[in-house]
């Protein structure tokens, strides 16, 4: 027992547990699934890429808002209590060396780099904030909100750009995908979904597995942006957007769009023959 | 009748001595300091015949005179909880620590602490009343009407009785919570003037802060998978869903792995989860 | 009057059963004990409890025939109304104990599972695996913590009970006792105080007991002016295994279980046990006693481990008895369902697995018949008068005593599984015989004149003032080595008196160096040394006594053998004379039953125990030799039988 604020949050000390370990899951590890997902489809080309983007942001005014509430909050709930539950333990694997000591350290570590690695990583590339000043006055001159929506992969290649990046990204999609994978098999003792040794057991090799296959994707993903050809991607990306804005499928926001210096590129490629189902 | 005994055939070579480094305290708020013990070498000697030694020589390897160690012990079998320590920086009953056995671990010195949750009464004495009292609070037992003679108890299946009688075994011994990175100490000091009871009374409100720890989850367990014992589950339920309930358990599982009675205690702690989800959910349909 | 409280010290399964019983009827209880209740030795029985039970009845058995067996194994030696109440309490205890949720073993129908125990044909023993004093004890542990959390009992976990307080009139009306903790030493008034504080087997140095059995509590209490009953009678287990520190026990249940006591038939055969066949395995409990086997009491079974290895000089090592233990016929399974508490002690402690290669195992000092002296009050039908409040209570009125400290229930031998029979059963039967004493009171012990507690305070300031600061040099845990050797040499299997002789001289002397012991710690806080120092010199009056018991006992009854004044085996081939070496064998029994059926009474003046014997009441079950059935014993079961049914001899 630290400190006298801790009373509110012992008090409802269940709820609380039960509402991080919820968060954990719905919506944030279900978002960041989808999320490595979408971002792996980079894979594919940024046509393809940028088709799911262009998806994600035919949400237009609602997006702050879906962002916020359904991922930003609950996001920065589990990092808050997080951080409170991490403080309200002590680790020992230097005398208890178990594997699944072990992977209760780790699920503190990792969710700590998460909480670095995300903070960095949505301003690096969001900015956090959409606001006009905001982005003029702190982000960009921080070098951060590197992301242009309707120039999805190109921006994004040019983000990651040098080595520091890179392994910044590795490292935080690395510790992320454990940290969720671990953290599906804990849940799954913290709601008695598996109580037996047996089902533990294999639920531990379950989320291992999967865990493992979200690994794959989140590196293809990295791997994809790091290897982007950003002027080809930017060829493809305008072609894009100037089609869908011609057929009223995307609202035409020049903020959210690459801006050279000299601004260039017409080239028509197609990329993926889809259709959006925006409203 | 038996005289000293006589051990399977054992090929490496043993030593003479045995050095012991003892972490000791002389009362509690006092600070630690190390002493370092030398005994000779026997067969078949555990850490409690060492301690015998030790208290009957009361002298130092440097040959200091000082105070016997004071340490806990009972049964001298692993059944009674009493001798529970940190031996050679993990968390075991003295009693079943055989010398040889941790000599093998670490070749020149046997390392012994008190447990590092509980205070520290004397030397390798600790208080684990916290234990005791939250047994009280989880209402470990079974609410019989009386001691009448009633006829027989509800008949169980044996799959039911094996099921509870391993968890029936917990000791209180105290390695669980020491092993468990989510269990803190809490040590409650008297303040001047006032009773045993005004300082029982608080040391009580101070434990029931805390988490309750994988044994009590697992006592709570037990009695709510007894016919009559579940007659109180949801009493049990408040207290594990409660202020240092059943959530705070961040499952290192490292409770199961240093259990002397090999408790499947991370199993009950996940049954606990799942009788908490429905206990908690009741509760938001049911008002 | 002022609100009446009884102290209890000592919560093993007596302890806790009284206190347990005591709240329920109303009566709070202040609970002492020397180690968190939880811990008491009672956590170490493993094999078993005792009852006549629906599988037996079908094959005959009756509450009678359990306390015939009772009566039978203890060699006639126990007053037989306190035992026959017992045995018919014992049903109903298994039942409250299921209540309580023991998790007896169960039948694959659902029902409580049984074991045969020795000394017995019936498999009456409830078993909770190979635990079950600790599955008992934890039962009515939480009760008790029900209790105590309900304000109906106030625990004193790590105090040392140091003297019963008198009044006047020689009624005990509370105690003293000391903090282990802080060294506070204090009183407890009580209107009655129940002693429940086990058995003595550390006197012995190393035994099958926990460290907290010092006798320590009894030898304070006879110190008091207690009588103590049959002290000589201490059981030596047969299946032990060896430690540094203690005798760890190999539970009877393992032969209850189908376990199988051999030697090889070459004297110190190397070979690895599983390696000698079938007939060179010399399996000599069956071979003697073909009717109980390897199920004979535990007196007999250790005495012919003695003869086997001994005399015969069949012993598994050389230089000290030992014989095997085999289990390897039986399924791991069924040895983990119903063993694994033993067996893991066994393998943690000898590094072996029972459960593949047979154990090696070694007698022990493992109980002890005799204890507090207490008295009964006989009912119409044979049994007890519940709620008398002479049942249980020592000579020192208001002092009572119960479980493994009276001395009342086993005689010269104790069947396995009838202890933790009678510990509850005197635990709770005592209760409501303590509330009739209470309420008989005519004032409170909290309004007596506080100068009584005070000045018991005082004496036992005194003395630990004393101790601590004395100078004589001597070591008092070199003390307790050397009593504990010299009793195991003179006082466990075989006895004679020369050596009980010679070993009550030692003591003696060791009693008066016990006295100069000097302390390495003569500090104020958890002070350990001091306790053990006051517990060893506890520990001469009760060692004394067995010795001089021992000694002035020229028979052998039960636990208690003296080769000097065995009965011999019959010798005569020819059926006549066969007959008639019965019929003196028979002669010579009776005889000697009139000289030595009778309780010791030991009580202590001036350092020496005082030896003096009372009647045995046995109007129930008249005696009868003690021979199981032993293998060229029938003639003399024979001629008995028609002694007894022939009218004159039944007078
Ligand atoms: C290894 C082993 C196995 C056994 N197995 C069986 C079995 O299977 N079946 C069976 O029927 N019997 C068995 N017995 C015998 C049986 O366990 C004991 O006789 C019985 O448990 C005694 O119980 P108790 O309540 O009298 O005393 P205990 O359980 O010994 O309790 C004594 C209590 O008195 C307290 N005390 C002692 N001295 C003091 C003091 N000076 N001041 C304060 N408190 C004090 C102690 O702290 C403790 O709480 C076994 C015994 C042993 C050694
Ligand atoms: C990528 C984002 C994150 C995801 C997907 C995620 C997911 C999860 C999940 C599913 C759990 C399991 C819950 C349980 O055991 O009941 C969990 C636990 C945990 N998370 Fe996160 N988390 C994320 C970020 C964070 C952050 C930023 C922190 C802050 C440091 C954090 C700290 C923790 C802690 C300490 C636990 C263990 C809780 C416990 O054992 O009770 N997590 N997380
Ligand atoms: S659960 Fe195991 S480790 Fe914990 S107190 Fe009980 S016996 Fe000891
Ligand atoms: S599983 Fe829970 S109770 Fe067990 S050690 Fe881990 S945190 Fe502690
Ligand atoms: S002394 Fe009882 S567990 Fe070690």
């Amino acid at each position: 027992m630290n400190a006298t604020n801790a009373n509110f949050l012992t008090r409802h000390d269940f709820l609380i547990r039960r509402l991080h370990s919820l968060t954990g899951l719905v919506p944030v590890g279900c978002y960041m699934v989808v999320h490595l997902l979408v971002n792996s489809s980079l894979m594919n080309g940024p046509g393809a890429f940028q088709t799911n983007v262009n998806q994600i942001h035919s949400l237009g005014r609602a997006l702050p808002l879906v962002e916020w509430l359904f991922i930003f909050l609950p996001l920065i709930f589990h990092a808050v209590i997080g951080v409170w539950i991490i403080r309200s333990g002590k680790t020992n694997t230097d005398q208890y060396r178990y594997l699944n000591n072990w992977r209760y350290t780790l699920q503190r570590w990792t969710g700590v780099v998460a909480i670095i690695f995300i903070f960095f990583h949505v301003f690096h590339l969001h900015g956090w904030f959409h606001g006009e000043w905001w982005l003029e006055n702190v982000a960009r001159p921080w070098g951060m909100a590197n992301f242009k929506p309707y120039n999805a992969a190109s921006t994004l290649a040019t983000a990651l750009q040098g080595f520091l990046w890179p392994i910044f990204y590795f490292v935080g999609i690395v510790c992320c995908v454990f940290h969720l994978a671990n953290g599906i098999w804990t849940m799954g003792i913290t709601w008695g979904v598996w109580t037996s040794d047996r089902a533990q057991k294999g639920a531990s090799i379950v989320c291992c597995i999967g865990g493992i296959g979200l690994l794959i994707v989140g590196l293809s993903a990295l791997s994809a942006a790091i290897t982007t050809d950003v002027q080809q991607a930017r060829n493809v990306e305008d072609a894009m957007y100037k089609l869908r804005v011609d057929t009223g499928e995307i609202v035409d926001n020049p903020e959210k769009r690459y801006h050279a210096p000299e601004s260039l590129g017409d080239s028509t490629e197609e990329a993926s023959p889809d259709e959006d189902v925006s409203e | 009748m038996s005289s000293p005994t006589h051990a399977e055939p054992v090929v490496h070579a043993r030593p003479h001595k045995i050095n012991v480094r003892i972490l000791r305290q002389d009362g509690p708020g006092q600070p630690s300091y190390w002493e370092r013990h030398q005994v000779d070498y026997e067969e078949n000697m555990n850490i409690i015949s060492v301690l015998q030694r030790i208290a009957s020589q009361a002298m130092t390897v440097e040959g200091k005179k000082v105070t016997p160690v004071a340490w806990d012990c009972g049964c001298l079998e692993e059944v009674c909880g009493a001798c529970t320590m940190v031996i050679n920086g993990r968390v075991r009953q003295s009693c079943s620590a055989l010398v040889d056995r941790l000599l093998k671990e670490h070749a020149t010195e046997i390392e012994l602490r008190p447990m590092s949750k509980f205070p520290v009464i004397r030397d390798l004495m600790v208080d684990r009343k916290r234990m005791f009292e939250t047994l009280k609070r989880v209402e470990a037992w079974v609410p019989v009407d009386g001691y009448d003679d009633m006829g027989p108890g509800p008949k169980l299946s044996r799959a039911q009785q094996e099921e509870n009688y391993p968890l029936s075994e917990c000791m209180t011994c105290g390695c669980c919570v020491e092993a468990c990175p989510q269990y803190t100490k809490i040590e409650v000091h008297r303040r001047p003037g006032e009773t045993d009871d005004q300082y029982d009374q608080r040391k009580r409100e101070t434990y029931a802060q805390g988490f309750v720890g994988a044994a009590a989850i697992s006592q709570a367990v037990l009695f709510n998978s007894h016919p009559t014992g579940a007659n109180i589950a949801n009493e049990r339920m408040a207290v594990l869903t409660g202020t240092g309930g059943v959530q705070d358990c961040g499952n290192a599982q490292n409770c199961v792995a240093v259990c002397p009675k090999k408790i499947p205690l991370t199993r009950s702690i996940a049954r606990a989860g799942r009788a908490a989800t429905l206990y908690a959910l009741k509760r938001i349909f049911d008002h | 009057m002022a609100e009446q409280r009884v102290v209890v010290v000592g919560g093993g399964l007596a302890g806790l059963a009284a206190t347990m019983k005591l709240t329920e009827l109303g009566t709070p209880v202040d609970l002492v004990s020397l180690t968190p209740v939880k811990r008491s030795h009672s956590v170490c029985a493993q094999g078993g409890i005792n009852s006549c039970n629906d599988q037996t009845r079908q094959l005959g058995d009756s509450e009678w025939k359990h306390f015939d067996d009772t009566v039978y194994g203890g060699d006639f030696l126990q007053n037989q109304p306190p035992v026959k109440e017992m045995a018919y309490w014992g049903p109903k205890i298994i039942d409250l104990m299921d209540r309580l949720g023991v998790t007896f073993n169960r039948t694959q129908e659902g029902f409580l599972d049984r074991r045969r125990f020795g000394g017995t044909l019936y498999k009456r023993t409830a078993f909770a695996g190979a635990t079950t004093g600790q599955q008992l004890l934890y039962a009515l542990d939480e009760q008790v913590r029900r209790r105590e959390a309900e304000g109906m009992v106030r625990k004193f976990e790590f105090w040392d009970f140091l003297s019963p307080i008198t009044d006047a009139s020689g009624r005990c009306v509370g105690i003293v006792a000391q903090d282990m903790v802080s060294m506070q030493i204090r009183s407890f008034p009580a209107d009655a105080v129940i002693v429940a504080s086990g058995g003595c087997g550390l006197l012995y140095g190393r035994s099958t007991m926990s460290v907290f059995c010092n006798g320590s509590a009894a030898s304070r209490c006879m110190q008091a002016g207690a009588k103590y009953g049959n002290p000589e009678f201490i059981q030596v287990h047969p299946t032990a295994i060896p430690g540094a520190d203690k005798l760890r026990l190999m539970s009877e249940s393992a032969r209850g279980e189908g376990g199988r006591v051999w030697v090889p038939r070459k004297a110190q055969d190397s070979r690895p046990p599983k390696s000698i066949p079938e007939s060179e395995r010399y399996y000599f409990l069956e071979e003697r006693y073909p009717k109980y086997g390897n199920l004979v009491p535990r007196d007999i079974a250790t005495r012919e481990i003695f003869n086997i290895c001994v005399n015969e000089g069949l012993s598994v090592e050389a230089g000290r008895m030992c014989v095997y233990l085999d289990l390897t016929h039986i399924q791991r399974t069924e040895l983990d369902r119903k063993l694994g508490g033993i067996l893991d002690i066994y393998e943690k402690f000898q590094g072996v697995d029972p459960r593949d290669v047979p154990m090696k195992i070694f007698p022990a000092v493992h109980y002890s018949m005799g204890g507090l002296w207490v008295g009964y009050s006989k009912s119409g039908d044979g049994g007890l008068v519940a709620g008398h409040p002479q049942n249980q209570m020592t000579n020192l009125p208001g002092l009572y005593a119960i479980g493994e400290c009276d001395y009342q229930y086993h005689g010269a031998n104790r069947l396995g599984a009838n202890s933790l029979l009678s510990c509850i059963f005197s635990g709770l039967f005592v209760a409501p015989c303590v509330r009739t004493w209470i309420q008989n009171q005519s004032k409170s012990a909290h309004e007596l004149p506080a100068s009584i507690m005070q000045n018991a305070i005082n004496a036992q300031e005194i003395r630990h003032k004393e101790l601590l600061g004395s100078t004589g040099g001597e070591n008092p845990y070199l003390i307790h080595q050397e009593l504990g050797d010299a009793l195991t040499r003179a006082a466990t299997v075989v006895r004679n008196n020369q050596q009980l002789e010679s070993a009550y001289e030692k003591v003696s002397e060791l009693q008066q160096r016990a006295k100069a012991c000097s302390l390495s710690d003569s500090g104020s806080w958890t002070n350990q040394n001091v306790i053990f120092t006051k517990a060893l010199q506890d520990m001469f009056p009760i060692a004394k006594s067995i010795l001089r018991g021992a000694q002035l006992r020229d028979e052998c009854r039960g636990a208690h053998f003296k080769p000097d004044f065995s009965m011999p085996s019959l010798s005569e081939e020819e059926p006549a004379a066969r007959r008639a070496e019965a019929e003196r064998w028979c002669d010579r029994f009776e005889e000697n039953n009139r000289r030595f059926l009778k309780s010791t009474i030991a009580t202590v003046s001036d350092e020496e125990p005082q030896i003096s014997y009372e009647d045995v009441d046995t109007s129930l079950i008249p005696p009868r030799p003690r021979l199981y059935g032993l293998v060229g014993a029938e003639v003399i079961e024979q001629v008995w039988k028609e002694r007894v049914t022939s009218p004159q001899t039944t007078a």
